[in-house]
């Protein structure tokens, strides 16, 4: 059983243990670790998760040289290095989770539900343009699914529309491999020969992003806590923030979640990572369900809940 | 071209005769009200036995990880004595309840329907235990009943009811919406008069009858908003009737919502990690489902 000086008391898991139909009994410190990191990162694995998350603390304790998941559970709550170790471990969680059209239901999402309503939106303010941040773009991928959705949508939904997409990043290396917009297979493994054949032009064994594709995307540099540099991001429709906020602590959270919230319009979307959630770090956007899919929502400005 | 409600009453007395409805549900379900502990176990236990494919569903069903057991069991005595007699009278009842639909499929899968129920009444219970909700139990028969209706509907109107499926597929709206211009009511109007019938519960009724109009609830508005907020949140999570709902739905502004405010854990219960938990629930329920349609 978990020792009752726990920080955070696991919590009962939905499915519960095993007899041979697919579910596994975890150590109770897994879960443990899993209660960790959603409180502290806002990140869930959920239970058929909980494999793959028992991997990726096995890599860890085998480098940290601790040899049980208690051991690994006390490392990451009471030794000097427990803000670098999780920051390693959930690195080691949400890596490779970048590629093109890679959450499938928050694309859906925005291209049936949220673009219509915000095209019909539009049409009263003539002259406007439609802006979509990634913040945290890494090397480009959501930035680039983006861009390929909204020329997609160019001849009908979209037609008439300006439509921009920013893309920021704090890492230097990234934003450069980003700007040159060339993929291997993992990157593109979710692309569709038509898309593939529309928007990219072979080079070798890689696939290099078409000019078409990169002047709708405006890459930069910018540090999400830097607020005199938030302040420039304005008039957004949808922001992207995968797997970024988890580098922050509770408090940079906070900021950089208002900071959100000011830049975006009315009847407007966040969208965080697949299994990110707010919970405790904001109160004015409001969670909203979509087939397969859950956003952020801020109704009004000011924020009238 | 909207039905007499007299003429839906007269096919729901026929109900009664129809073979496919497992012996035992009549009774169960005319008990349910009772506390699990006044039913004679002898007596479950026998009529289950009688049958052997819902014994043996009802094995393979309280061995499922949703049930959360700790060990086998291998018999219905067994199961009795490791879940205890509240949760097997449910997984009778859920049994019972798939063998009662008909097999034949149309532009809804009955077995996409019976996935729908079972999983409204898994996220009830455990939604209703988030939230504080005083009985988890009635909350899972709220939700594996709550679209009775339907399953009228798919028994005695075939035709008419692959009319309301077909619309509500075409415009992905819910069902309900899509009802009133085909058959002149909706599946709560119909299953409200099937419980009647079979002496449900008042509360149960009032689930059947107020889950997509939780305001007009009369009695059980907590229990009746559960049940709508759960139906909802499983119809988001691909766990619908088979199609997709084109739409954005904000929970916390649903009626429902503000019935439920007062209930002692609400303050605390963090919903997008509710929603991200059900994802496993999701596989689970998919693998149960999958394996009871074939032991059919």
């Amino acid at each position: 059983m978990p020792s009752t000086d726990a920080m955070f008391p696991a919590r009962t898991p939905l499915v519960q243990s095993p007899n041979g139909s697919g579910v596994v009994a975890f150590d109770s410190y897994l879960y443990q670790i899993r209660d960790l990191i959603y409180q502290i990162a806002g990140i869930l694995q959920p239970d058929h998760r909980l494999e793959f998350l028992e991997k990726r603390c096995q890599r860890r304790m085998a480098i940290a040289g601790v040899a049980s998941l208690r051991d690994y559970y006390d490392f990451l709550t009471r030794s000097a290095n427990r803000t670098q170790e999780l920051t390693e471990l959930l690195n080691e969680i949400t890596i490779g989770e970048t590629f093109f059209f890679r959450n499938l239901p928050q694309i859906e999402a925005l291209r049936k539900v949220i673009l219509p309503a915000i095209v019909e939106n539009k049409k009263r303010f003539p002259f406007s343009k439609l802006r979509v941040w990634s913040a945290g773009c890494s090397t480009g991928e959501e930035a680039y699914t983006l861009a390929i959705l909204f020329l997609e949508e160019s001849a009908g939904m979209l037609k008439n529309l300006k439509f921009e997409v920013l893309a920021t990043d704090l890492n230097e290396r990234s934003l450069e491999k980003a700007r040159a917009g060339v993929y291997g297979d993992y990157a593109t493994r979710n692309l569709s020969a038509y898309l593939r054949q529309k928007y990219f032009n072979p080079e070798g064994n890689l696939l290099a992003v078409k000019d078409t594709v990169k002047s709708i995307v405006q890459f930069s540099r910018v540090n999400l806590l830097d607020d005199s540099k938030m302040m420039f991001m304005k008039n957004m429709d949808v922001v992207f923030c995968c797997n970024v906020m988890i580098y922050f602590d509770g408090a940079a959270r906070k900021k950089v979640v208002q900071h959100y919230y000011n830049n975006l319009l009315p009847k407007s979307y966040l969208f965080l990572g697949h299994s990110e959630s707010l919970f405790g770090i904001n109160q004015q956007f409001r969670l909203v369900h979509f087939p397969g899919a859950t956003a952020y929502y801020k109704s009004e400005p000011g924020g009238g809940v | 071209m909207a039905i007499a409600l007299s003429e839906i009453s007269r096919k729901i007395a026929d109900l009664d005769n129809i073979p496919t409805v497992p012996a035992l549900l009549v009774p169960l379900l005319k008990r349910l009200g009772e506390p699990a502990e006044n039913v004679s176990m002898t007596e479950i236990v026998n009529l289950i036995s009688y049958d052997k494919s819902l014994t043996a569903q009802c094995l393979h069903m309280a061995n499922s990880p949703l049930l959360g057991m700790r060990k086998r069991v291998e018999t219905v005595q067994g199961a009795v004595m490791a879940l205890g007699m509240t949760r097997v009278r449910e997984v009778a009842t859920t049994c019972c309840l798939l063998k009662a639909l008909p097999s034949r499929p149309g532009a809804l899968k009955p077995n996409d329907l019976w996935k729908h129920s079972l999983a409204v009444a898994l996220v009830s219970r455990e939604f209703a235990k988030r939230v504080g909700y005083h009985d988890p139990e009635q909350a899972y028969l709220a939700g594996l009943l709550h679209d009775l209706g339907l399953i009228v509907e798919l028994t005695t109107f075939p035709k008419e009811f692959e009319a309301v499926t077909r619309s509500a597929v075409e415009k992905r709206c819910p069902l309900h919406e899509a009802e009133p211009d085909v058959l002149g009511v909706d599946h709560c109007v119909i299953g409200k008069m099937l419980g009647e019938r079979w002496h449900l519960p008042s509360e149960l009724k009032e689930v059947i009858r107020r889950h997509h109009d939780v305001d007009h609830a009369t009695t059980a508005a907590d229990l009746v908003s559960i049940v709508n907020l759960t139906d909802i949140l499983c119809r988001m999570r691909g766990l619908g009737y088979g199609f997709e709902e084109l739409r954005q739905v904000d929970l916390a502004e649903e009626p429902a919502w503000k019935h439920i405010a007062g209930l002692p854990k609400m303050r605390d219960f963090d919903l997008a990690r509710f929603t991200l938990e059900l994802d496993t629930y999701i596989e689970e329920i998919e693998r149960l489902v999958t394996s009871l349609f074939n032991m059919a």
